[in-house]
């Protein structure tokens, strides 16, 4: 059978299996990279041993922290109300804004701006 | 049940589990809200300067300013930034005679134009009358600058290289601002930086208080002297207000 006999024949199944195959190659390619290659998740340094307990718990810091800081944000600037957290509190606890910030933040290429202004300063790395 | 009164049914309950989450949005959030607004509201924070006490020759108030505040300054005129500023106001047909030393800062107005043209509402008046600059959210337009009638706001061309006061943001380069009364500082109970500074010399030239209290240092002074304020006839009902212009 001659290539024209099999189109002639299996137009419709053809033309449905390619664009099946068009159409879903993004999802598979994009499921299949992310089992295939490991991206290793940062890690970020914690705390030292005698803080056990942020001010919300980990999945919601990990996930919500900046909602946190945007609500905090706007009630102090917009109403004048410094409540018990700020931006300037996480550093009592996460001393280092490379080591804990910025690590995870480089990893999936988001650059913060909240350090033009707001201080976070660095330990002093002598001692 | 029947096929329509299933549907209907269904349709009740699906739409109420979409709209369940938005109810603490209309009930919770509103009323607390309203009560920190009248915390705010009980305040209207305003300046008295008295010239016949103001020194010709000190600075201190802009010191202070710019450490508590951490302020531009560059050396280059182009790009200082003032929240306070001293001015030299000579007779126009006398320009020789020494003149009068006039601090000028931001005037909080009742109406500020500032705010009326910011076109993100970044710049607001607070509900105890402070006009102040919600930095996150200038876009760095520059028509708060072109507004202001007494040239009281400022814009960042560059970077401030000093970070005096480490508690206090700075600034980052692409935004305005202007004097907030040092906000953070009266939140707290205490006294803006230049009027502590002025205290400090014993010039005592400038006074803070709330304009709400007729028992405050303020309102005793505006009622006992004749007071007045800059461009009056532009009506932006400004709160500071001078002694002896």
């Amino acid at each position: 059978m001659s290539i024209k006999g099999v189109w002639a024949t299996h137009r419709n199944a053809i033309i449905v299996t390619v664009s099946t195959l068009v159409i879903l190659f993004p999802i598979v390619y994009s499921a299949a990279s992310s089992i295939l290659i490991q991206t290793p998740t940062p890690f970020l340094e914690l705390p030292d041993e005698k803080y056990q307990e942020c001010v919300k718990d980990k999945e919601y810091m990990r996930f919500h922290h900046m909602d946190l800081l945007k609500e905090i944000r706007e009630e102090f600037v917009r109403y004048g109300n410094r409540g018990d957290v700020s931006l300037g509190s996480c550093r009592g606890c996460h001393t280092s804004r490379q080591r804990f910030c910025d690590r995870c933040h480089n990893s999936v290429s988001l650059s913060l701006d909240c350090f033009g202004c707001h201080y976070y300063p660095e330990p002093d790395t002598a001692s | 049940m029947d096929r329509r009164k299933f549907l209907k049914a269904s349709g009740i309950l699906l739409s109420g589990t979409a709209c369940a989450p938005g109810l603490p949005l209309l009930t919770g959030c509103s009323s607390t809200r309203a009560d920190r607004e009248r915390t705010l509201s009980k305040y209207k924070w305003g300046m008295v300067i008295n010239l016949e006490k103001c020194r010709p020759d000190c600075d201190a108030c802009m010191v202070a300013c710019r450490k508590e505040n951490n302020v531009a300054f560059h050396g280059d005129k182009r790009w200082d930034v003032h929240w306070i500023r001293k001015v030299n106001v000579r007779e126009k047909d006398s320009p020789d005679t020494a003149g009068k030393p006039v601090p000028l800062l931001c005037n909080h107005c009742e109406d500020p134009p500032c705010a009326q043209v910011c076109p993100v509402q970044a710049t607001y008046k607070r509900d105890d009358g402070i006009v102040i600059v919600d930095h996150h959210r200038c876009i760095g337009c520059r028509y708060c600058v072109i507004a202001c009638p007494y040239n009281a706001r400022y814009f960042n061309y560059k970077e401030n290289p000093d970070w005096p006061n480490k508690e206090y943001p700075k600034r980052s380069h692409g935004v305005a601002e202007s004097c907030n009364f040092c906000a953070h500082l009266l939140d707290q109970g205490k006294k803006p930086a230049c009027v502590e500074a002025c205290d400090k010399i014993n010039a005592k030239a400038l006074c803070h208080g709330d304009l709400n209290d007729p028992d405050s240092e303020v309102s005793k002074l505006i009622s006992s002297n004749p007071v007045k304020r800059l461009r009056e006839d532009l009506g932006t009902e400004p709160k500071v207000y001078y002694i002896g212009l």
